[in-house]
């Protein structure tokens, strides 16, 4: 078991600018979780964040969503579970909402094209690394 | 019924959903299509904006499809078709895990079928972000500088060992931090757009 338990509202702020600050997904994720849970709070050793990985991915639906789950159930049972969740999902639903409505007039702009076209590449090569800070704690 | 059809059908998605984000958005895609709630090429178009916002790419996509279908009421319905199936399936596994975890945790089988998953996790991200290599990420040579430049970032705190609190470890995770790289990005994205 992990020494340190986090307050729900700790919990829920962590996640929350997990959700926020997360750009392309679960595999882009992994590198802010394990930062933040594994790095800054540790919460969860190496070992058991790869344990909270291979589950989350085993498991069908959206590997940040499982994730989440894992972290919050482990931490502090079903409140947990709901914070987690709930700080996950709630930038992304918010930031869709508003793109959803008004997005389609800029999206076209060459200047919102030119910052994303820098950004991708940054979002593969995090993934990539993410594969080197795991990789010496397989065994 | 579309809000009915929304929420069965992301519900669907999300209980045979293995494999990530774009494994999953090739299943909503068939739904999709299928009832009509937006076009083909729309569809690419929330695909692509789903990357490139925050947030995991499949729930991206349930709400803005969901809204784009059935307004607020709708996108509340999809995303949340699609996160119910996860509660129930890794709730129940998270129980299994505590109690086979506390009690096995010495044992040897566990120990390697724990290592063999773990091993199999790492490939999986490294196949994730080789995929990722496409023209339509790397348009050019610029895009490859970026990303070496980013890649060797992310990875110095692997290689090069500080002391807890002392300044180089500030600034190592300064230089490191995801969030800072990608700002940092779009930063010159927005550069490179002003002075042509």
């Amino acid at each position: 078991m992990s020494a340190n338990k986090p307050s729900l509202r700790t919990l829920f702020l962590t996640y929350l600018k997990i959700g926020a600050f997360t750009i392309g997904g679960g595999y882009a994720m992994l590198a802010l979780v394990e930062r933040e849970v594994v790095d800054r709070y540790r919460w969860l050793d190496e070992k058991e964040f790869l344990n909270m990985m291979a589950l989350a991915q085993a498991a069908p639906g959206l590997l940040a969503v499982n994730s989440a789950i894992f972290l919050g159930h482990r931490l502090c049972g079903w409140r947990g579970v709901a914070v987690c969740v709930t700080g996950a999902v709630l930038p992304s639903f918010v930031v869709i909402l508003l793109i959803a409505m008004c997005f389609s007039r800029y999206k076209n702009l060459p200047a919102v094209e030119a910052v994303f076209r820098c950004i991708r590449p940054a979002v593969v090569a995090l993934i990539a690394a993410t594969v080197v800070r795991l990789a010496k704690h397989i065994w | 019924m579309v809000y009915l059809q929304l929420f069965l059908s992301f519900l669907k998605v999300g209980f045979i959903g293995f494999g990530g984000g774009m494994a999953i958005i090739s299943l909503i895609k068939e739904d999709v299509l299928r009832y009509g709630w937006v076009t083909e090429q729309e569809f690419v178009d929330i695909v692509a904006i789903s990357q490139v916002t925050p947030g995991p790419i499949g729930m991206n996509c349930a709400t803005y499809i969901g809204y784009t279908a059935g307004g607020f009421a709708g996108s509340v319905l999809a995303s949340l078709g699609i996160i119910l199936p996860s509660l129930l399936i890794m709730l129940i596994i998270c129980r299994l895990y505590d109690r086979i975890h506390d009690k096995w945790q010495d044992n040897q089988v566990f120990v390697w079928v724990m290592r063999v998953i773990r091993l199999l996790v790492v490939f999986l991200i490294a196949h994730a972000a080789i995929t990722l290599m496409s023209p339509a990420t790397f348009p050019d040579g610029w895009s490859w500088v970026l990303f070496g430049g980013v890649f060797v970032c992310s990875v110095l705190p692997v290689f090069i060992h500080t002391e807890q609190g002392s300044v180089g470890h500030r600034v190592l995770d300064a230089v490191s931090h995801p969030i800072y790289l990608i700002l940092l990005c779009g930063a010159v994205g927005l550069l490179s757009y002003l002075i042509g």
